[in-house]
């Protein structure tokens, strides 16, 4: 589905990720591990397409067509979505109005309750949410635009133990059942503390440093190597 | 029916005219508890359905009612400035509403005054007088509105409102003039001991000029919040002017302004006074500027004479938050769509202030200047 080749991007003169090489199947769960700063935001920022990341070279292939030139709603047409790590606050614009923007009403309320966050469908778009409540939402969002590539930038930051079970739960659940059009859709999930892991099985990880990925394999080797090693590549 | 008053039955009105008043909130007579219509220099229609509320042409009610001469100039000299002077000098037989809400009155249903201008380059002069009564109680909607043929003329109006003690009114203005007019609006209001309000004001529709000036005077614990959404799209100026004075202890107020320019001009310049401790304001207007053309000044000032006085304000101007339209072209949403979420969104008014029969109304009002369909 997501195929990343010696991509290079940078903001303004500086580089920022630096020969990222990265291939996702269908059907597969990715994990970037990584420090403050090594690029796993960016990374996901620049497949989805975001300001102020500029790819210098390489490419990224989404189901074999170039994506980089491409804006960012072209980009979802094709079928990706992201869950934002810090996502702006949108005065005025209702859960209940931006579902029916996106044409998901009928589906509003059922995922929303499954996510806890029936009581949210009237408020604000990240008005006054706290941190878990906006993880929450931004996986709900994730649902109801129904994309075959989901990207989540640490999705369980912030949540407390008993929403991660949710977060984790959901994040399962999007991923792993197929699209509107019945194809397997694939995800590619930030996680600092890798809690959401005991809750979705992931299929490889990637260990990011300095805007490079310098390991790549099992989630949960190269989890417990994090927790103990640190962001360095294990030795093999 | 010209310049007759009529009671208990429904106003006649063209197809056309009910269409356009509808368009700034009329509703059937019957739903209302009482209906005032002005039209170009006649009024057309009052009526009331409650015994609570009276609604009389303003000459009558100078006739009928001996007060009702101290209420008109009672807030402002009829020599204040050029505007009412010639709505002073003009009117030899006053036209306007004269709106009375009885002592102790809890009227359920709205009352509803509207003016209309007819007639193409005519130059319109109105007094509006209200009196809410010690401990009435009245939800109002007011709307001005012209034929689609009508794009040029002048409109000029005083407006004096009388909150008495312990009184209560909500109330929704919406504004739909002609394309190439002049408006100017003063209006002028004291709040007594413990009165309430809670006005909202809807500027939507092109207008090539619009003054509106309004001062208002809150005796002790007397609260008002007030609440305007104001767009400008190519062609149309708006200036809002507020002077608030919080001259009572404990006086609340809170005047919020949410402006979007598509290429018009809006200058909103907002004052409150604090002039007595133990009073408590807040002004806040924000403006968002959708190209770039035209401009939004926001001038927001505080005054605070008495010690013990809390004022505060907040005034932003700028494009739409890059941020925020990303991040919904990121979840799927069209630009175009994102775009018109934003501003509907910046736009979006308390609802609990607006009657529920026109809080959809309003929505699609934003929604049609921000398209440019009005």
């Amino acid at each position: 589905m997501l195929k990343i080749s010696d991509l290079r991007v940078a903001i303004g003169n500086k580089t920022i990720l630096n020969g990222i090489d990265l291939t996702l199947p269908d059907g597969e769960l990715h994990v970037l591990l990584g420090a403050n700063g090594s690029g796993k935001s960016s990374l996901l920022a620049t497949i989805m397409g975001l300001p102020p990341f500029k790819v210098t070279s390489g490419e990224i292939l989404f189901d074999g067509t170039p994506i980089h030139d491409m804006d960012i709603h072209e980009r979802t047409r094709l079928g990706i979505g992201m869950a934002y790590q810090r996502p702006p606050s949108l005065e005025g614009v209702s859960v209940r109005t931006f579902a029916h923007a996106l044409g998901a009403d009928a589906q509003l309320e059922r995922e929303a309750a499954a996510l806890d966050l029936a009581e949210f469908i009237d408020r604000d778009m990240n008005v006054g949410f706290s941190g878990g409540e906006i993880k929450r939402w931004e996986v709900l969002k994730l649902v109801l635009q129904d994309p075959l590539l989901l990207l989540f930038d640490e999705p369980e930051s912030g949540v407390d133990l008993e929403h991660v079970t949710a977060i984790g739960d959901a994040i399962g659940r999007v991923v792993r059942t197929p699209d509107g059009k019945g194809r397997a859709c694939s995800g590619l999930l930030i996680t600092h503390t890798g809690l959401v892991l005991n809750h979705v099985s992931a299929d490889r990880a990637y260990i990011m440093r300095d805007g490079r990925i310098i390991h790549s394999g099992d989630p949960a080797v190269l989890f417990k190597h994090v927790q103990t090693q640190g962001y360095t590549a294990p030795a093999t | 029916m010209n310049g007759s008053t009529e009671k208990n039955s429904a106003p006649d009105l063209s197809n056309e005219e009910r269409d356009i008043l509808l368009d700034v909130g009329f509703a059937d007579f019957d739903d209302r508890a009482a209906t005032s219509i002005l039209s170009d220099t006649d009024v057309r229609f009052t009526g009331s359905n409650d015994p609570g509320v009276e609604v009389l042409p303003l000459s009558e009610a100078l006739r009928t009612y001996e007060f009702v001469q101290d209420l008109m100039f009672g807030l402002v000299s009829p020599d204040a400035n050029e505007h009412i002077a010639m709505v002073a000098e003009h009117m030899h037989d006053p036209l306007g509403h004269f709106t009375w809400v009885k002592p102790g009155a809890k009227v359920a249903l709205p009352v509803q005054n509207f003016t209309l201008l007819e007639t193409p380059q005519a130059r319109q002069f109105t007094h509006d007088i209200t009196l809410i009564d010690e401990g009435a109680e009245v939800q109002m909607i007011s709307g001005a509105a012209v034929p689609s043929q009508v794009h040029k003329g002048r409109h000029i109006s005083v407006d004096e409102c009388y909150m008495r003690k312990g009184s209560s009114c909500t109330s929704v203005n919406i504004e739909h003039w002609g394309v190439g007019m002049d408006t100017y609006s003063y209006g002028y209001a004291r709040m007594e001991e413990g009165a309430r309000s809670q006005s909202t004001s809807v500027m939507m529709a092109p207008v090539a000029m619009q003054l509106s000036q309004s001062t208002t005077h809150l005796d002790a614990h007397a609260n008002a919040v007030s609440q305007a959404i104001i767009f400008a799209g190519n062609g149309t100026e708006r200036v809002i002017e507020t002077d608030t004075h919080l001259n009572g202890t404990g006086a609340r107020s809170e005047d919020v302004s949410r402006m979007v320019s598509a290429g018009g001009t809006i200058i909103n310049n907002a004052r409150l006074v604090g002039a007595a401790s133990g009073t408590n304001g807040f002004l806040g207007c924000d403006g968002l500027k959708l190209t770039n053309r035209g401009e939004i000044t926001a001038v927001p000032a505080l005054q605070a004479i008495a010690e013990g006085s809390m004022l505060s304000h907040e005034a932003s101007v700028g494009m739409i938050d890059s941020d925020k339209l990303n991040y919904l072209m990121a979840a799927g949403i069209e630009e175009d769509l994102a775009r018109n979420l934003i501003v509907q969104g910046f736009l979006s008014l308390e609802s609990a202030a607006i009657p529920p029969q026109l809080r959809k109304r309003i929505v699609d009002l934003i929604a049609e200047a921000k398209s440019g369909g009005m």
